[in-house]
């Protein structure tokens, strides 16, 4: 039951900084992309990247909770 | 351990891949069968498309080129050796992006054989998303993990190698070293986690959707994980290429601190810029 809770407030408090993160990743690369339309191709990968090297962190979150209804 | 409290409850998550059968001591898990059946489609999608295959597309051609050469065009940007690794980025890419949408097929994951497992009945799926097992993604993770050292280690040597372990001050090697050495090996990590984690979080959310509402819910987060399959597939061929450029992209900067590498950026956007009117 402990290991319940735990796991979600590990997801819940873990998902607040990638949250914030993809957001601010996002509204920028919209923001760029408002700016020069004719640059989509060239934003698309680094932001691709930088996406799924934010949300990374939100997974070990997940990791963690999975980790501890399933083991702990 | 058994998950779900009593019975009743309609969602079954296993963390780790059922074993359906056993030969030997090698246990034949339901994740396999979902590789197996990527392995399959690619295979035979492969052999029909390359005998067929004209120089003037047909219709259906070039739907099937289109995103293989805009995955092309993304890694030819990369650096100027990209066909050494364009091979395995792509089987990377198709790979994982076959095996994750075969996890969305209706069947997948609800039609199984029935166990008896500490007294009560659970449903071991017959197919699995390979992607959804973390020995999958880890090996996958383990292969490109291997490339991109090799590659380093091909362009710089081995002494190369290590000296971009070793970091830039001498004296800060006993520092930087363990440093960059786990950096190196939280690739390994983080490549698999972030595949494994996605994929199966996904379909826990669909099981969870499918239990709670009706038909129409459901269906979105099924679009949904079409577009994260996708997104997740491209995710990993693409930080996989990028490790492999940082690998190879390390050796014009060696020696003479970082005044190659700029001069190797210009080079690269333009790469881009002319692979971009072939994409749009």
């Amino acid at each position: 039951m402990e290991g319940n809770v735990a796991a979600g407030l590990a997801i819940g408090l873990g998902a607040i900084g990638p949250g914030i993160g993809l957001g601010i990743a996002v509204s920028k690369a919209m923001e760029a992309l408002g700016r020069n339309p004719d640059a989509s191709g060239q934003i698309f990968v680094p932001y691709i990247l930088g996406i799924a090297l934010t949300e990374a962190i939100g997974i070990y979150a997940l990791v963690i909770g999975l980790l501890l209804i399933f083991i702990g | 351990m058994p998950e779900e409290e009593g019975g009743g409850s309609l969602i079954h998550v296993s963390i780790k891949a059922e074993p359906l059968f056993s030969i030997g001591p090698f246990e034949f898990t339901n994740s396999m069968v979902g590789a197996l059946l990527a392995s399959i489609v690619l295979l035979v999608a492969a052999w029909y498309f390359t005998r067929r295959g004209s120089l003037v597309p047909s219709r259906v051609q070039s739907l099937i080129e289109m995103p293989i050469e805009w995955m092309a065009g993304i890694l030819a940007g990369s650096t100027s050796r990209w066909r050494g690794y364009a091979a395995l980025i792509m089987s990377f890419f198709l790979m994982i992006l076959v095996a994750n949408w075969i996890g969305l097929l209706p069947g997948v994951g609800t039609i199984g054989l029935l166990h008896e497992e500490h007294g009560e009945t659970v449903l071991v799926p017959l197919i699995r998303p390979a992607s959804a097992d973390l020995n999958y993604t880890l090996g996958l993770a383990m292969v490109a993990f291997v490339v991109f050292v090799w590659w380093g280690v091909r362009i710089n040597g081995v002494g190369g190698y290590l000296k971009e372990l070793v970091g830039e001050p001498r004296y800060m090697a006993p520092l930087m070293f363990p440093i960059h050495l786990i950096s190196e090996l939280s690739r390994l990590i983080s490549l698999s986690m972030r595949l494994f984690g996605n994929v199966f979080a996904g379909e826990v959310l669909l099981a969870t959707m499918l239990a709670l509402t009706f038909v129409v819910v459901p269906a979105v987060f099924l679009g949904l994980e079409l577009v994260f399959g996708f997104v997740q597939a491209l995710v990993f061929s693409l930080l996989a290429m990028t490790y492999i450029t940082l690998a190879i992209a390390e050796h014009h900067g060696g020696g003479h601190g970082h005044e190659g590498e700029e001069k190797e950026s210009p080079k690269v956007q333009q790469h881009q810029t002319d692979a971009a009117p072939t994409n749009a």
